[in-house]
Order: structure tokens, then sequence, then C-alpha cells
């Protein structure tokens, strides 16, 4: 296990490949700077997309893990999205959905919001916190052969289970779009339906 | 002639859930309505998933309505305000039909709730304008039937409504 302010880190993209790689019909919602090149590596009408809500998608996924016990769901969520409701992890924690993945992108930034510092980077664990709170199963890698060397490992056990990958701090800024001349369906309202409508049974 | 808020049996409200096709309660407690917490932990046909905060449960909420399932989010004025983005990001630009009922504990019964002393009876209302939700008074056993009206106008609206709880459980 390395130390919680590693030398190596994994590339973001390196750590979504080895996740695609395993993709068949998983439920997946991805937040943050973790979500365009997501969207872009697994293209499904099984993604979820965790914008505009920071810290939701924990929890949003936990929703679809309860009502869907035969799917498998995958979290990719952000450290610090993941610090803004850190009590998710309790409350999945106590739900205990075996269907359950929780993926932490710890690159100890706000990436997104231009790369400040997350409070605690160098001190805490997720894996650590996600265990103490009661997850079946939590690991960490720094290194992303192992991950992908245990990864099949993690994913035949019932979860929850949570993977805290520590990655490389990229620049990925995010600058708003130019105001739309008229009001539009916002990206959340269009993307659910269509998970939606591909889960259905009936 | 003043309003005056009436309590409702929480066997009431638990038969006017059913009614409405509620299958899963997310909760953070409300003191108001902990008789009716009680009779749903307890009642086989309705799961109760407990959160830690109220914008987790309305993110788990949203989730439940993806995946096909008839959520209610029960909380507390209070959590009212402790879940604003997530009923906004997912509510209102989401367009999830999450149907909440919240407790106005501490409302002075014979108040409008409108007219209360207390900030967080008075602004409930107020905040949910702002937010663009329809609410409803669920102020006595005579108002049961807007609960199964709330889900279908969350569904046609694309959209949260909410229901405030006038008077404690019993
Ligand atoms: C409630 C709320 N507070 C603050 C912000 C501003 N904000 C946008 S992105 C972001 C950082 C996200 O960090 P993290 O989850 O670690 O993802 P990363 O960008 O590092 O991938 C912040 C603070 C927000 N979007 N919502
Ligand atoms: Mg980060």
């Amino acid at each position: 296990m390395p130390d919680d302010a590693p030398e190596r880190r994994m590339t973001r993209d390196a750590a979504l490949d080895v996740l695609a790689r395993r993709r068949t019909d998983q439920v997946v919602v991805s937040a943050m700077t973790a979500l365009g090149p997501w969207r872009q590596r697994s293209p499904s009408d099984r993604n979820l997309f965790n914008l505009g809500f920071m810290g939701g998608a924990s929890t949003y996924a936990l929703g679809v893990a309860l009502a869907r016990p035969d799917v498998p769901v995958w979290v990719i969520d952000g450290d610090g999205s993941l610090l803004m409701q850190l009590g998710s992890l309790a409350t999945i924690a106590h739900a205990a959905p075996a269907n359950f993945l929780h993926v932490v992108m710890h690159n100890g930034i706000y990436e997104t919001s231009g790369a400040q510092p997350i409070p605690g980077e160098g001190r805490l664990s997720f894996a650590g916190m996600a265990r103490e709170a009661g997850y079946a199963h939590a690991a960490r890698f720094d290194d992303v052969e192992a991950f992908d060397a245990e990864l099949d490992d993690l994913l035949s056990r019932d979860g929850p289970t949570l993977v805290e990958l520590f990655t490389a701090p990229g620049d990925s800024f995010y600058a708003p779009a130019p105001p739309p001349a008229e009001r539009p369906t916002p990206a959340v309202a269009r993307n659910w339906p269509v998970v939606r409508d591909a889960l259905r049974t009936d | 002639m003043p309003t005056v808020a009436q309590s409702i049996p929480a066997a009431s409200l638990l038969q006017a859930l059913l009614d409405a096709g509620v299958q899963d309660v997310v909760a953070v407690p409300d003191t108001h309505q902990r008789t009716l917490i009680s009779a749903i932990e307890e009642h086989a046909d309705l799961r109760f998933i407990q959160a830690t905060t109220e914008d987790e449960a309305t993110a788990i909420c949203a989730g439940l309505i993806v995946g096909g399932r008839r959520p209610l989010l029960q909380i507390q004025h209070a959590g009212l305000y402790a879940c604003v983005n997530n009923l906004r990001g997912l509510g209102i630009d989401g367009a999830f039909p999450i149907v909440l009922l919240a407790g106005l504990l501490g409302r002075d019964p014979a108040k409008a709730p409108g007219d209360d002393f207390g900030s967080m009876v008075r602004l409930a209302g107020p905040l949910l304008d702002a937010l663009e939700i329809p609410h409803y008074l669920i102020d006595g056993p005579a108002d049961l039937p807007h609960l199964a009206a709330a889900y279908a106008e969350a569904e046609a609206r694309g959209g949260p409504v909410a229901l405030l709880l006038g008077a404690e459980t019993c």
C-alpha cells in the first residue's frame, strides 16, 4: 500500500482505460474531469453524468444500484466531490449494495475549479475511510499495472467496494460556454431518461 | 376561521403512500414524522433507505427513479434548507419527478406557515417558490389525497413537488 502522498501516480487516461476494457452492461456514473474522457472511451446508453450537482455522484449511483440489484453499478468519483458528501460512505455501507463499485480519482486537487489542493491531501485515505465506514472491500493503487492486475478479483467480490486511484493532477480547468440564445434543456435532463429506457425490463 | 393543523395518524399516511404507489422512502429522520418512520420501517412493502444528509437523499431518489422505482423523499423543513443544490441540480435541471414530504416541526398550528414566528417554518414556502417547486400543505386527514396528486403533478411537470406536513403525525 502506498504512502498517503505517493511519489508515483497513474494518469487518469490509463486508469480509465483499465475500467473501459472491463465495461460491459454496467451503469456508470462519472464526475468532473473523468466525465469527458470516460464518455469518449466507453460510449453507452448506460452512462449517467454527474453534472451540476457536485458531490452527488456516489448517492446518485447508489439509487440506481438499489433500484436494480441485478445490474452492476460503477461510480467514477472525484476526491473533492466525495469529500463534499463524505457521509455517503456511511450511507452506502449501510445500504450495502453488492453490485456497487466506487472508484475515487485521487488527484489531490480540485482540478476543474483551478487545481486548488483538497483539504487533508497527503494525510487522508479514501480506502481507509471506506473500510472504516463499513464497505465490504477497499483498495488503493498508485501503479496502473497493479490496478489492472487486481481489478478482476475486486470485481468478482460482493460490494460495496471502493478503489482509490492516485492519479496525476492535470490541467482541465472548466471554462463555461458562452450564454445560449434560448433556454436549453439541461444535460442531466437529456441524459437520465436514456439510461432509464436502456434499463427497462418490460 | 383560523387555520388549525390536525395531526394525521401514521397508519393513514402510510396507506396514502401505498395508494400513491410509493415503493421506497428515502429519509433523514424528521422528528415531526417519527411515528410514520416507525410504521414505514415495520412495513414489508416499503423499503426504508437512510441517508446522512438530505443532499444525498435527493440524489438517491433520482437514482431510484432512473432504475424505475417510485421513491418518497422524507425530510424535515431543516433538511429542505440542506439540500437546495441537489434539488436544483437534479430536481430542476435534471427534471426528476421527486416528491418530498417535509415536516414543519415547531409550527404554530393555529397560524398559516407564512405567518409563523419561526424562520424554519415561515421560509419553507418562499424557498420552494424561489426554486420554482409547487408545494401543498398537508394540514389534516382531509389533505391526504394531495399525496397521489403530487406524484401525478411531478410526472406531468417533470420536476419536484413538495408536501409540507403541518402537524406532528400520531
Ligand atoms: C456545490 C459546489 N461547490 C463548488 C463548486 C465549484 N467546483 C466545480 S468543480 C470543483 C472541483 C472538483 O474537484 P474534484 O471532485 O476533485 O474533481 P477533479 O476536478 O479534480 O476531477 C469545484 C470545487 C461546485 N461546482 N459546486
Ligand atoms: Mg480532484
